[in-house]
């Protein structure tokens, strides 16, 4: 009883407290108010509101950069052969954390050093971008495995109903000249040949080339240009 | 401490930081995401076969449903079989075809064994995937006058999946490694004694 009287009374001494400021202040006077009581606000807290400037702006920009890192393709950890980029590691047990972290958010399984190993190409061999308006010419020599297969994508999903009729090629159904070497033709134009339809109209493309059982993915230093294929652009539309 | 100097130590702790929660960050996602392969994997654990994730498509049948592979090789059917060594030593088996075969057995860091046909004997490929106290006891209780052919792996951790992947050289090929994926057998180890319990065929 005796506490409720107090905070009653409480009550009534901060209503008849305040009350006199809302009716005689001019509106100067209350801003130059309301300025001293935030001056103070930020003079007390400043500390606080630091730390917690610090805090957040830590923590968006961490967690930003680390999704940027780990979204798209793996940003570290290929071996550049002229066009081409080598992924040896990717799949080991000692792969670097942003390929584990790519693997993991995108659901791969990579293939693992004594499978295989993954190369993939997004240029030419001038360094221009493989665009899906281009003729490219793909050939030459591909480093020793018992199998292969080169195929390409592009960038979102394939609808189903203007599926290409081919992705890839095999190391087996390829159709190679007298002295064993290749040429496989990529655009929207139907060739003689070896003719890979493009999967998108327009846009980039990039090209994916996996040896199975290769020597090779445990020694991707030794691969240089000459044993990768060449991608030549013929001509754009 | 003027205020700027306070706002320009402010911004310094905070890239520090910055670079804190992105090294955690990335080194957390395996363990955290839900969309990553060995947690997808996991739906193949009651299973004796490897699941398939990637099919081949062959004409006259419909047109296999998606696996959850980001972009599969168009040539390749792959399979996956969970193990939990906690059920006793994984055994990974596969007869020999014409189509190459390989199998790779991934822990949460990444894959720690691969092989392929080419390492079979005989025309079959016997792989047996325990923890390293099932390995001893396979040693301790071997008997040296028979001969063993299996290759045994020791796990780095109790979870896992075997991979299996088979290259279809030619479309005329893809019913046939995609019969090869599933021919392949993951089973349970039965215990050395075999009571009349477990004593059921699991393979």
């Amino acid at each position: 009883m005796n506490a409720l009287s107090r905070i009653m009374t409480g009550a009534i001494g901060a209503r008849t407290r305040r009350a006199p400021a809302h009716t005689d202040e001019s509106l100067g006077e209350r801003s130059a108010r309301i300025g001293g009581i935030l001056g103070g606000f930020l003079r007390r807290t400043s500390r606080t509101g630091f730390v917690l400037y610090a805090l957040a702006l830590g923590a968006a920009l961490g967690l930003a950069s680390a999704d940027f890192a780990t979204s798209g393709g793996y940003p570290v950890g290929g071996t550049t052969i002229g066009a081409w980029t080598a992924w040896a590691k990717t799949g080991a047990v000692d792969a670097d954390p942003y390929s584990r972290a790519v693997n993991a958010r995108r659901g791969e399984i990579p293939l693992a050093i004594g499978e295989g190993l993954l190369l993939t190409a997004a240029t030419d061999d001038a360094g221009r971008r493989l665009d899906a308006a281009c003729t490219y010419a793909v050939g030459g020599a591909v480093p020793p495995a018992r199998a292969w297969t080169l195929a390409i994508g592009g960038r979102g999903a394939v609808d189903p109903a203007t599926k290409p009729i081919r992705e890839a090629f095999t190391s087996t159904e390829v159709l190679r000249e007298a002295d064993d070497r290749f040429v496989i033709t990529i655009g929207q134009e139907v060739q003689s040949g070896n003719w890979l339809p493009m999967p998108h109209p327009r846009g980039p493309v990039r090209l994916a080339l996996r040896l199975y059982d290769t020597p090779v993915a445990a020694s991707v230093g030794s691969l240089d240009r000459s044993t990768v294929p060449a991608i030549t652009r013929l001509g754009c539309k | 401490m003027s205020t700027r100097s306070r706002f320009i130590l402010a911004t310094l702790c905070a890239l520090v930081l910055a670079g804190i929660v992105h090294i955690v960050t990335v080194r957390a996602i395996p363990y955290f995401a839900e969309g990553d392969a060995f947690s997808l994997a996991r739906k193949s654990e009651s299973l004796d076969h490897p699941l398939r994730i990637h099919s081949l498509a062959v004409p006259g049948t419909p047109t296999p449903p998606q696996g959850w592979l980001p972009v599969p090789d168009p040539a390749v059917a792959v399979g996956v079989c969970a193990y939990d060594l906690d059920d006793g030593p994984m055994r990974v088996s596969a007869r020999v075809s014409s189509l190459n075969l390989s199998i790779a057995v991934h822990g949460r860091k990444g894959a720690f064994y691969a092989v392929t046909d080419q390492a079979a004997v005989r025309g079959s490929l016997d792989l047996v995937i325990m923890t390293r106290a099932q390995f001893d006891e396979a040693l301790a209780s071997a008997d040296e006058n028979q001969v063993n052919r299996d290759v045994r792996i020791v796990a780095p951790e109790r979870e896992g999946f075997a991979v299996v992947r088979v290259i279809a050289g030619l479309p005329s090929q893809n019913a046939m490694a995609n019969e090869a994926v599933d021919a392949v057998s993951c089973s349970i180890d039965a215990p050395d004694e075999p009571t009349d319990a477990n004593a059921k065929p699991d393979g």
